[in-house]
């Protein structure tokens, strides 16, 4: 995996992480907003039953005067069952309150203080129902200005003061987590747009670089084809020149062996003994009539010297000396003298040697020698 | 199109050299080994050059080259042998039955010349 690809990877990686922490950050605060508006129902809940009891309070307290003036038991009736609701809505408060110290204890106040109203109520009932209008009026002398139902709407307004107040602290932290919750998003969001600008700058800068190297490639790829093209003719070129080369070679060699060929056949044509001699006159050839007539084979003559080949019958008067390693030396053709040959058994076969001296450019480089063999009645012939 | 020519020889390695040579050099080439087979050849596929040995099985090829011209007169004789004539008997002798005479230890380059000169390249 190469930097750049690394690089990409880390982006992404890092807007994962700015998406998974604002996601985490917002759900934790979202959380925060749900468990906040709990406790703002509740405030609101707890402020309606403050109300609540003091309305039921205020009517039962009313239904009572109002039963000490008509007697009537329906107002009577009213007055006890207001009572009742005042029960019931300090039990609510109670509950609602029991998580929080402060508002539990001034909910236990608020409950002995209407508790004791609520007995004033019931003892002012009573005595009005047993007509003992002198105790009732008594009661009623002694609550004049009523201080127990001051007392109580101060300590309802201290409840009510504390949960306002707590329903302002609540509002202002709602506030600023909603405030966080903002920031976290745009903050992310930022973040991550920035993060994906730069992916995508490095991108943009990979898939730049990746066609530079391909066209790269490409003019190296025509470059090297071309050298390819270049170098295949130029072999194409060799090969060719290379095989008309061997086949003028081969063509040379046929044109030799067939003239080679051709000498050979003309030479062992020829019924004499026909030899070729070296300068230091010792045979390098000969043809098939030598074979034929002596016996022996071209290698056992091959390299011999002449004369152990054949003796030269002398005349008298003739030089002393070697007649063939002199005309030779001389460079001249020798005709006619007597000779003799050994054939392969040693019987002495009577011939006739000339001797032609072969020359190349006027210097005499060997011999040839023919063998003419003398018939028996030619040698009668000769001595007649 | 291409320029046929029609070799005669009776070594068969002298008729595939220059066989493959001539095809290289773009010309059509058949190769017989001997007089008969030439003559059947040269009627089936008329040939624009004929190249012969001298010595040939059952005849000789100066023969093969007066019947050839029998019926071919107009198509150019080129004489290929290993037997040496002296260039003024050729000249004087052969230049009525032959339109040239190359040895055959000749290059080929040169018997490229002397074919290219009778039918062109």
């Amino acid at each position: 995996m190469d930097k750049t690809i690394r690089r990409i990877l880390v982006f992404f990686l890092l807007v994962i992480g700015v998406f998974v922490a604002v996601a985490v950050v917002s759900v934790r605060n979202i959380n925060r907003a749900v468990v906040g508006s709990d406790w703002v129902n509740h405030t609101h809940s707890v402020i309606l039953e403050t109300e609540a009891l003091r309305s039921a309070l205020y009517l039962g307290d009313g239904a009572a005067h109002t039963f000490v003036v008509t007697g009537d038991v329906a107002d009577r009736r009213a007055g006890v069952e207001a009572l009742s609701d005042v029960s019931e809505h300090l039990e609510i408060m109670a509950a609602l309150t029991r998580n929080e110290p402060a508002q539990r204890q001034l909910v236990a106040q608020i409950d002995s203080l209407v508790n004791a109203r609520a007995a004033f109520i019931h003892g002012v009932l009573a005595a009005r129902q047993a007509g003992n209008l002198g105790a009732v009026r008594t009661m009623l002398a002694d609550d004049a200005g009523q201080p127990a139902i001051k007392e109580i709407e101060r300590a309802i307004g201290r409840l009510k003061d504390d949960e306002l107040g707590l329903l302002t602290e609540r509002d202002t932290a709602s506030f600023i987590q909603a405030e966080m919750t903002r920031w976290t998003v745009w903050t992310g969001v930022i973040l991550d747009f920035l993060l994906l600008a730069g992916a995508g700058w490095l991108i943009r800068d990979d898939i730049a670089a990746r066609r530079a190297a391909a066209i790269t490639l490409q003019v190296a790829n025509s470059q090297l084809e071309a050298k390819v093209r270049e170098r295949t003719a130029e072999l194409a070129s060799a090969n060719e020149m290379l095989t008309a080369e061997n086949l003028e070679r081969s063509w040379a060699n046929q044109g030799l062996e067939h003239q080679l060929h051709y000498n050979q056949l003309i030479i062992n044509s020829i019924n004499d003994l026909v030899l070729v001699l070296t300068k230091a006159t010792n045979i390098s050839r000969v043809n098939s009539a030598v074979v034929h007539v002596t016996g022996f084979e071209p290698h056992e003559l091959i390299n011999r010297p002449f004369s152990s080949f054949a003796k030269l019958t002398l005349e008298a008067g003739a030089p002393i000396g070697d007649p063939v390693a002199q005309s030779m030396n001389d460079g001249r053709d020798l005709r006619n003298q007597a000779a003799v040959v050994a054939d392969r058994l040693g019987r002495g076969i009577p011939v006739r040697i000339a001797l032609f001296p072969l020359r190349d450019r006027d210097k005499v480089v060997g011999g040839v020698v023919i063998l003419q063999v003398i018939r028996p009645e030619e040698k009668l012939e000769h001595q007649i | 199109m291409q320029k046929h020519i029609l070799v005669v020889d009776d070594e068969a390695p002298i008729r595939d050299l220059l066989g493959s040579f001539l095809t290289r050099k773009g010309y059509r080439v058949t190769t017989v080994a001997s007089a008969l087979e030439a003559e059947d050849a040269a009627g089936k596929d008329i040939p624009d050059l004929v190249i012969t040995d001298l010595q040939l099985e059952n005849s000789d090829g100066l023969e093969m080259i007066d019947r050839l011209k029998a019926i071919l007169p107009e198509t150019p004789m080129m004489l290929l042998t290993g037997v040496l004539f002296d260039p003024k008997v050729v000249r004087e002798t052969l230049k009525k039955k032959v339109s040239c005479y190359v040895e055959k230890t000749a290059p080929l380059s040169r018997i490229l010349e002397a074919v290219q000169g009778l039918v062109g390249r």
